[in-house]
């Protein structure tokens, strides 16, 4: 049994008067709120402020008390909850990657069900896969556990696409990486989305994340909807207190000019180091186990540059060496300031340097979108 | 002196007893567990019933049917099931019951029924505490169908209990060896299921 699509795109999804409590307190109150087709909204608050709660109505894993959503102008409640979840992606924090399947049946578990044929299915997890920069022969018969956190969550998203769903839902996605992966895989989000062009809804209780990734931001708060707008509204007109606080960021860009690239930077940890002699299959397989996605080379004490994984896995079978792949990577002092190692940084179009002091890494600077927006 | 031929009847008698056994125990035992999933009532009962009749001793088990069913196959059979099916429906049901709440979100966040989830997510990954507790029930089957000897069940025992009557060491032997080695056959036998069924599992 094929089941047959609700939507093929989506106009727009509307909450209209939602209330959901739980005992006696509210986990929505009264929440009106359009998504419009094609934007990615970002639903953000502290915990507890029904964002989660939010986004779960709309594929009826939670049922509201009173409202309405309706997709389309279709009412969900009028809606069989499989046809409706099987035309939405899902993806959640923790992944959710079943670990008896490999990658391969994790992706087209869904469309086995709906008894697609397997040479389509097969077809389909390979462009996938491709399409996350996983070589599909590479991973394709391996299981979650043989992957590493990146990995694992760039399958998750391969999953949610199976079904070619015009809507994804995700809750947090990328709440459970460490701040550096978590920044590359959001810049490969933004790749990613801007080519699918699909209606997203986005969970996450992280404001850089919001502000890089949103079309636009429901500030969420005690169930109740704070405001909504486009990034730039929330920052120069913020509604309230609130608003004000979780947007300012720790008020970091109010010191911009005392700040030091020390007080920004992560620290150096030996896992991000690669021999220049290593040769690039090793090189994946090494990275994987450290959980990196990004990797530095060094030849005795001298940097010679970084590689990433996505581009390691291409050249994988010609025996490169690590020194004739690396790219040059730029380098900062601890006590330069942040506004010139961030323009520095926005010129080259890069997103990670490196901190030395004297002949020592001591530290990894991330570029931060939001502080570069005001530079 | 036993000839050959007799014990390998009687190897053969014990073969399809305890196989015999395993598999009704098996079929008894999953829609059971499933059971349990869904009422709280079912599983304590299971628990508890296990636990009980754990402590009872085999032997007076095995004896305990001869008033109700007579003697032969069938009470034989019966009385290795009471001590065979509670670890298999007990690690089946923990099995079930482990399985990461956040997969089984996610399979209802996709549109699975709870058919489809029990079938790919629940029953694999129930696998491994499932074999367990087969292999757990597959020895002590074995062990309980050399007393079943005793209320005709035919088998090994009934050469192992001539050579202790007529104190005959190697008649003993010749029942007691073949029973140590099918109980080595049934563990093996069903790791090689468990591998063959659970790929995911065994690798790495």
């Amino acid at each position: 049994m094929q089941t047959e699509r609700l939507f093929d795109r989506i106009e727009s999804i509307q909450f209209k008067g939602i209330t959901k409590k739980y005992g006696e307190g509210f986990a929505v109150k009264e929440l009106d709120l359009e998504i419009i087709g094609g934007e990615l909204l970002i639903l953000i608050g502290p915990s507890g402020s029904g964002k989660t709660t939010t986004l779960r109505m709309i594929n009826r894993m939670i049922e509201q008390d009173e409202g309405s959503v309706t997709i389309n102008g279709i009412d969900t409640k009028d809606a069989d909850p499989v046809r409706l979840r099987r035309n939405i992606g899902y993806v959640i924090q923790n992944i959710g990657l079943f670990p008896h399947m490999t990658i391969r049946e994790n992706i087209g578990l869904v469309p086995k069900i709906e008894k697609q044929n397997k040479k389509d299915i097969e077809e389909r997890v390979k462009t996938l896969l491709d399409f996350v920069s996983l070589p599909p022969e590479m991973f394709m018969n391996r299981y979650p556990k043989q992957l590493s956190g990146g990995q694992q969550q760039r399958v998750g998203l391969a999953r949610a696409m199976a079904m070619d769903p015009p809507l994804f839902l995700m809750d947090e996605p990328f709440g459970a990486l460490d701040p550096i992966l978590r920044k590359q895989l959001q810049k490969e989000f933004l790749k990613i989305k801007n080519e699918i062009n699909r209606t997203i809804v986005f969970v996450t209780h992280d404001i850089e994340e919001a502000l890089v990734l949103g079309d636009r931001i429901a500030i969420m708060d005690q169930g109740e909807l704070v405001q909504v707008g486009p990034p730039e509204e929330l920052i120069f007109n913020p509604a309230n207190e609130l608003v004000a606080d979780i947007v300012d960021n720790q008020r970091k860009f109010k010191h911009m000019d005392t700040l030091k690239v020390k007080d920004l930077m992560s620290p150096f940890e030996d896992k991000y180091v690669l021999e220049a002699k290593m040769e690039a299959c090793d090189a994946v397989d090494e990275m994987t186990d450290r959980d990196l996605e990004t990797a530095f080379v060094f030849e005795g004490d001298e940097l010679l540059g970084q590689v990433e994984i996505v581009d390691l896995m291409k050249c994988r079978d010609r025996g490169e060496k690590l020194s004739e792949l690396a790219k040059p990577i730029k380098t900062f002092q601890p006590m330069d300031s942040v506004a010139f190692a961030l323009s520095e940084m926005k010129n080259s179009g890069e997103y990670l340097a490196i901190v030395m002091n004297s002949k020592h890494p001591v530290g990894i600077l991330v570029s931060d979108e939001v502080l570069l927006k005001l530079i | 002196m036993v000839v050959l031929e007799t014990v390998l009847d009687a190897t053969w008698e014990h073969i399809i007893l305890v196989y015999t056994t395993l598999f009704v125990s098996i079929l008894i035992s999953i829609p059971l567990a499933f059971g349990a999933l869904y009422s709280k009532k079912l599983e304590f009962l299971i628990m508890k019933f296990a636990n009980l009749v754990q402590a009872v001793p085999s032997f007076a088990v095995v004896a305990i049917m001869v008033p109700f069913l007579g003697i032969g196959f069938t009470p034989a059979l019966v009385a290795i099931m009471l001590r065979a099916l509670l670890p298999i429906i007990k690690n089946t049901y923990i099995g079930l019951s482990n399985v990461d709440p956040a997969l089984i979100d996610y399979a209802e966040g996709v549109g699975l029924s709870q058919w489809q989830i029990h079938r790919h997510i629940r029953l694999p990954n129930a696998y491994p505490a499932m074999f367990a507790g087969i292999k757990f029930a597959g020895i002590l089957a074995n062990s309980i169908a050399v007393l079943t000897a005793f209320i005709g069940s035919g088998g090994l025992g009934e050469i192992i209990f001539q050579g202790l009557i007529g104190y005959n060491t190697n008649t003993l032997l010749a029942g007691a060896i073949p029973a140590i080695m099918l109980a080595i056959l049934i563990d093996t036998s069903f790791s090689i299921l468990e591998k063959k069924v659970t790929p995911g599992h065994s690798s790495k």
